[in-house]
């Protein structure tokens, strides 16, 4: 009976290290795969930054016939985060001038970038307020356009143009039926000033792909591109980003 | 499959550095026990005698805690058919965290047309492949515990097609309905249509307005799909009943603000009006006056396949990439 309970004890004891070896061998694969998948975003991104060098040094040429009047509107979405950043904001605007983009819409979801107007129009001297610029031809020509938007001018700017709708139809005078339609939203954001372009592309630079309460209305058919955060912004990606757009088809629902 | 992710080199390094020294340290375990015999393994003080009663007891691992997590989170029945909790357990794909998959989820099911035309087939052949690929995505989302479902099904931009193919689609919404209702009521699904009904053929009217009736006190996955819908449209029509509203003396007009016109969207009809996660196939970048309003924080995933070839992998690809990003709703965590 001694004997019997040494080998079953013997036998618990294998079946033991049996499961702890299988145990560590589990976690050594689990490692692994981590390792596999780091080291495999580790080449993507040496490959991306390598493509950006040779895109922004000129050497891949395809991107050298870059047309970017066919961008007639960019907006960039920036993570209020990353909005502090004012050398990177204007590191950025700097490259969109020297590409040729023309009208630019800069947004962030808390109006940070609104507070660091005098900065930026301080360094930047070719780049004019989108209201003063389009008072005069001659210095839209001449100059960037830009305009400075927060998430009040979205959402908030939509209730205030049905506020305004409503006030115009319904208040004093003889109340008529009325239709609301795309149109008469259109006027009331305009005359509460709060029309702008639809842009044709809008760039998001913050960790999250989404465009963080970006004015809505004015989204219906823009291309949308996540660009990564603003620190490791690339002149060569922004290229790429901008020449893929140039090559888009829209059939805006046909 | 190739998953995105925003490098950044110095974290990148770092978890490299992190990944390989507990490989090593987790090899050298590893041969130390293969190379120990039973008989000179030296005398554990601490040896607990539990566990050499019970010599599959293992101690927490992270493999083992995530699955253990998943099991106590589960609670749910994805499948509507009262699966087991290690069946639920086992639906979820590896990779995937149950705490973490979204609520609703928004799909533009672009690129059936180019599917037919890479094939050589007509359009209606991509329609219809399409909707083969509809009915996977509703049952991995039933199967996965997704609470909302929304599908772009027709836009109002769209009436510009030509008329035989808007007929030929017309007609295949009805078939559809009609062919999947019964599975429906079977799966606990719960069906709204939101978009403008009234240009829509009055017999598919009609149809909608049946299976609507029929599923509204379902409780499993609420399926959403929009037909004859814009998000500009949905807006327009919040401000109209808003504006509506307050002449009726409902509420007053200093209510008119972003919440009232919240309330209004059409997308209000479910439990989470909010998509987590939008999806567009066919590689376009683009929202296509699908949601407008509702998309400030929604993460945007754009699927190069096309629509009748995005199947399970996709999904799981894009239910990663959603998991594995940090959304911040506005600064407020």
């Amino acid at each position: 009976m001694y004997l019997g309970g040494e080998m079953q004890k013997a036998k618990a004891i294998t079946l033991y290290q049996i499961a702890q070896i299988g145990h560590l061998g589990l976690l050594l694969l689990w490692h692994l795969v981590h390792l596999i998948v780091n080291i495999w975003y580790f080449a993507l991104g040496l490959g991306q930054t390598l493509e950006s060098y040779l895109i922004s040094s000129g050497l891949l040429k395809r991107y050298n016939s870059l047309d970017s009047n066919r961008v007639r509107y960019l907006a960039i979405v920036v993570d209020s985060e990353e909005a502090c950043q004012t050398s990177k904001v204007l590191e950025l605007l700097q490259h969109l001038e020297n590409i040729g983009i023309k009208h630019v819409c800069l947004y962030d979801p808390e109006g940070l970038l609104k507070k660091s107007k005098e900065a930026i129009f301080e360094k930047l001297t070719r780049v004019k307020l989108y209201e003063e610029a389009t008072k005069s031809d001659s210095l839209v020509r001449k100059h960037i356009t830009l305009e400075l938007a927060s998430f009040s001018d979205g959402k908030k700017a939509v209730a205030e143009a049905a506020n305004y709708l409503y006030k115009k139809n319904y208040i004093g005078g003889e109340q008529k039926e009325f239709i609301c339609s795309e149109s008469s939203i259109d006027e009331a954001l305009k005359a509460i000033g709060c029309a702008h372009a639809d842009p044709d592309l809008l760039l998001v630079y913050g960790p999250a792909r989404c465009h963080l309460g970006f004015p809505a209305w004015r989204l219906r058919y823009t291309e949308i591109v996540h660009m990564g955060p603003l620190k490791s912004m690339k002149l060569g990606s922004l290229i790429k980003a901008i020449y893929n757009f140039t090559k888009v088809h829209q059939n805006y629902g046909t | 499959m190739l998953l995105y992710r925003s490098v950044q080199f110095p974290s990148l390094q770092i978890s490299i550095l992190s990944s390989i020294f507990p490989s090593i340290l987790t090899m050298l375990s590893l041969f130390a026990h293969l190379s120990l015999t039973p008989s000179s393994r030296p005398d554990n003080p601490t040896h607990n005698p539990k566990l050499h009663s019970n010599p599959t007891h293992l101690r927490k691992d992270p493999i083992l805690t995530r699955q253990q997590n998943e099991f106590d989170l589960a609670g749910k029945n994805y499948s509507g058919a009262g699966a087991s909790p290690e069946e639920e357990r086992s639906s979820i794909p590896d990779g995937l965290r149950r705490e973490l998959m979204p609520e609703h989820v928004a799909v533009i099911m672009d690129g059936n047309r180019r599917w037919a035309r890479m094939r050589g087939l007509p359009s209606g052949s991509g329609y219809e492949a399409g909707i083969r690929a509809f009915r996977v995505l509703v049952e991995l989302c039933c199967k996965w515990g997704i609470r909302v479902l929304t599908v772009f099904a027709f836009s109002s931009d769209n009436w510009v097609r030509p008329k035989m193919e808007v007929d030929f689609l017309m007609n295949l919404f009805e078939k559809g309905i009609k062919a999947e209702l019964d599975n429906f009521m079977r799966e606990d699904i719960k069906v709204s249509i939101i978009g403008d009904p009234s240009k829509l053929p009055t017999s598919l009217q009609r149809l909608i307005a049946r299976v609507e009736k029929n599923t509204k006190h379902n409780t499993g996955l609420h399926l959403v799909v929009a037909v004859n819908y814009s998000g500009k449209y949905d807006i327009v029509q919040a401000c109209q009943s808003i504006a509506q509203k307050v002449k009726d003396g409902l509420i007053e007009p200093e209510e008119i603000n972003e919440s009232s016109i919240e309330q209004e969207l059409e997308t209000n009809c479910a439990e989470y009006p909010y998509p987590d996660l939008l999806i567009r196939t066919s590689g376009e970048l683009r929202v296509s006056n699908f949601f407008l309003w509702q998309l400030a924080y929604t993460e945007l995933f754009f699927s190069k396949s096309h629509w009748p070839d995005f199947g399970e992998a996709d999904f799981v690809e894009a239910l990663v990439s959603f998991q594995q990003r940090q959304r911040r709703y506005g600064g407020y965590k």
